[in-house]
């Protein structure tokens, strides 16, 4: 079972915490979150993917969309408190290097703040 | 072995083939049927983009070849009869002849002819090849039936297109005789157009239709079947589109036959 | 980490006409294990791999993925169980009249409800994977014989599959080339923790990638074991095939010459 919510931090920025596993099936919950907020122009999307224990390649897949998406407007996505599992999913397909990728809410706000 | 028992052994080993042939050529026909009128229901949906794509290619991309084929027929149909009925100076009856010929018989059976040999062919070849190549397969391992995904868009594709080409073949054939009338038989544009129109009824425009639309189901049938059945590489392809073009024309004049004795016994 | 078997192979038997092919098969394969079965031509491994995953029906014994038996599904039962499972075929089985992209994408646009945009980044994420980037666009019958297998496994990956079937990976290819779809093998399962059985009779192929050899001999299996364990048996079928010894012609001067003036 997928949970997805999403909470405001400040008048530019989401955070999106997800909690169960993304598979083929629960990820198109994902998307139309992460395509609402960018539809929105959300400056800064923060994905919270502490509580996903599992993602398969449509997970990966979404979240690639969705930076594709905060790209044409000049927003971030930025990704935190993977689990090892999840950290080594994006490693294989080399998609480490495209994210930004920080441990917890709090490295990745005080980055976007600099 | 007796020669009583050779006989029956080279009388018996043909039925027995012929009949399973037959059961498994059923149960393919069973299971397109499915996959069009119960599976959809279940929320296993038809192809419908790919039912288009195969109508493309059997309808649109085959009307310039029907459309010549027909044209001709028509006019050498013209001829041959105006060569009878000017003895008798009743050359008029060429829009008759042609017009009730080609809707009730030449027109389907010309169209479903040309048909088998290009799309009923290419059924068994493409599936044969498929076949071949472990595509069936591979179809099946990732979950994907092969009747619905190969059979059901080129079966519904035929018959939507083989009477539509039928209307045309109709058509066009008729215009051919057309042209030779006014042009060769001194009969006036207007003279022709009214005695093809008195001539012709509905029903010999329906009848033929509905003949067209058993010689699809012919057509496709075997096509998919022949691919289905191949063995033994691209020899094995070669032979079952062959088989699959003289197996549809048989059976297709066969049910000629019989539609034929049918719809006269019913006049 | 107790050994899980995801798959169970019980008793299986199977004619081909009135040739027994598998002679009562038991097997167990592992989660996350690499199973390598080996075996000479016609010995009934292909066979055995197209009865695990379901293209053939057994005459008699039972398949059990992931606990359910496999031999006695209907359709709806079984497809939900092709979703978790990938096959690499030997010809890779691209279908011809697709480009690569489309082929990797056809069971994603099949089973799942996701969206014509994300289908395409993760069919490219695989493509990726397998070193077929930027050929997303290509008929197969542009590629050459390893870029066949690469996209076929691209293929056979595009649902992320728990169990991965690879029916003789290497055959027909040069041994760079071989090598390298090996090491794309060894890859996915330190990666995914797939579950991964090779059917094959390439000797080097199988003491890289294998954690477990099971052998199969005119359909039975006379061997199961870690690659040091095969080195070690005395088997003389085992001892043969890994000493590629050919098979002893016996000079048998009358059955030759009966066999040749048989009426």
């Amino acid at each position: 079972m997928l949970d997805v919510s999403t909470r405001n931090i400040d008048k530019k920025g989401v955070v999106i915490a997800i909690a169960g596993d993304v598979d083929l099936y629960s990820s198109p919950e994902v998307r139309k979150v992460i395509i609402d907020l960018t539809n929105k122009k959300t400056k800064n999307i923060l994905v919270d993917l502490s509580r996903v224990s599992y993602m398969d390649s449509s997970g990966v897949a979404t979240l690639v969309e969705g930076l594709q998406q905060v790209g044409k407007y000049g927003g971030k996505l930025i990704l935190f408190g993977l689990e090892a599992s999840v950290k080594e999913v994006f490693e294989l397909s080399r998609l480490d290097k495209v994210f930004e990728i920080y441990p917890d809410e709090k490295t990745a706000l005080d980055h976007l703040k600099k | 072995m007796g020669r009583i028992q050779r006989f029956l052994s080279a009388l018996g080993q043909p039925t027995i083939y012929a009949l399973v042939h037959l059961h498994r050529l059923n149960r393919l026909g069973m299971e397109t049927l499915r996959w069009i009128f119960i599976e959809p229901f279940r929320g296993r949906k038809i192809r419908w983009r790919s039912v288009i794509e195969q109508s493309v290619r059997v309808g649109w991309q085959s009307i310039p070849i029907v459309g010549i084929i027909s044209f001709f027929v028509g006019l050498i149909l013209a001829m041959q009869s105006a060569y009878q009925l000017e003895p008798f100076g009743a050359t008029i009856y060429v829009a008759n002849l042609v017009a009730v010929s080609l809707t009730r018989e030449l027109g389907p059976l010309l169209t479903a002819i040309i048909i088998t040999g290009r799309f009923g062919s290419a059924i068994a070849a493409e599936i044969g090849t498929m076949k071949v190549g472990e595509e069936i397969d591979a179809l099946k391992t990732m979950g994907l039936n092969p009747v619905s995904f190969l059979v059901v868009p080129r079966f519904l594709a035929l018959i939507i297109m083989l009477p539509a080409l039928t209307l045309i073949s109709d058509f066009l054939g008729i215009l051919g005789a057309y042209l030779f009338s006014i042009s060769a038989l001194d009969i006036s544009s207007i003279r022709f157009i009214n005695q093809t129109i008195n001539a012709l009824v509905l029903r010999d425009i329906v009848t033929g239709l509905i003949k067209s639309g058993v010689f699809a189901v012919i057509i496709a049938s075997i096509g998919s079947y022949e691919g289905f059945i191949v063995e033994g590489g691209a020899e094995g392809v070669g032979k079952s589109t062959t088989n699959s073009v003289v197996v549809s024309i048989f059976l297709i004049i066969t049910a000629d036959v019989v539609f034929t004795a049918l719809f006269y016994s019913t006049l | 980490m107790s050994k899980e078997a995801i798959v169970q192979v019980r008793d299986l038997v199977t004619y081909y006409g009135k040739r027994q092919i598998l002679k009562g098969v038991n097997l167990d394969i592992y989660r996350g294990e690499i199973l390598v079965i080996l075996g000479r031509s016609g010995c009934g491994k292909s066979t055995l791999l197209r009865h695990l995953i379901g293209l053939l029906k057994p005459t008699s014994g039972q398949i059990l993925i992931k606990g359910q038996d496999i031999t006695t599904m209907n359709e709806d039962e079984m497809r939900e169980i092709l979703k978790k499972i990938g096959m690499l075929f030997q010809g890779a089985a691209l279908f011809n009249s697709m480009t690569v992209g489309e082929n990797v994408a056809l069971p994603l646009r099949e089973h799942t409800q996701l969206e014509d945009s994300t289908i395409q980044i993760m069919t490219r994420i695989k493509l990726d994977l397998v070193g077929l980037s930027g050929f997303e666009n290509f008929k197969p019958s542009q590629l050459s014989g390893g870029m066949k297998k690469r996209a076929g496994l691209a293929r056979a990956l595009a649902m992320d599959p728990e169990i991965l079937f690879c029916d003789e990976p290497s055959a027909g290819l040069d041994p760079v080339v071989a090598m390298g779809i090996d090491q794309l093998i060894l890859k996915l399962k330190n990666a995914f923790k797939m579950t991964i059985v090779v059917v094959t009779h390439e000797l080097a192929s199988v003491f890289t990638i294998a954690d477990r050899i099971a052998m199969l001999h005119e359909g039975e299996i006379i061997f199961q074991g870690t690659p040091e364990e095969i080195k070690k048996s005395e088997h003389p079928v085992v001892q043969q095939f890994l000493n590629r010894e050919a098979d002893d012609v016996e000079p048998d001067r009358e059955k030759y010459l009966s066999s040749l003036v048989k009426p």
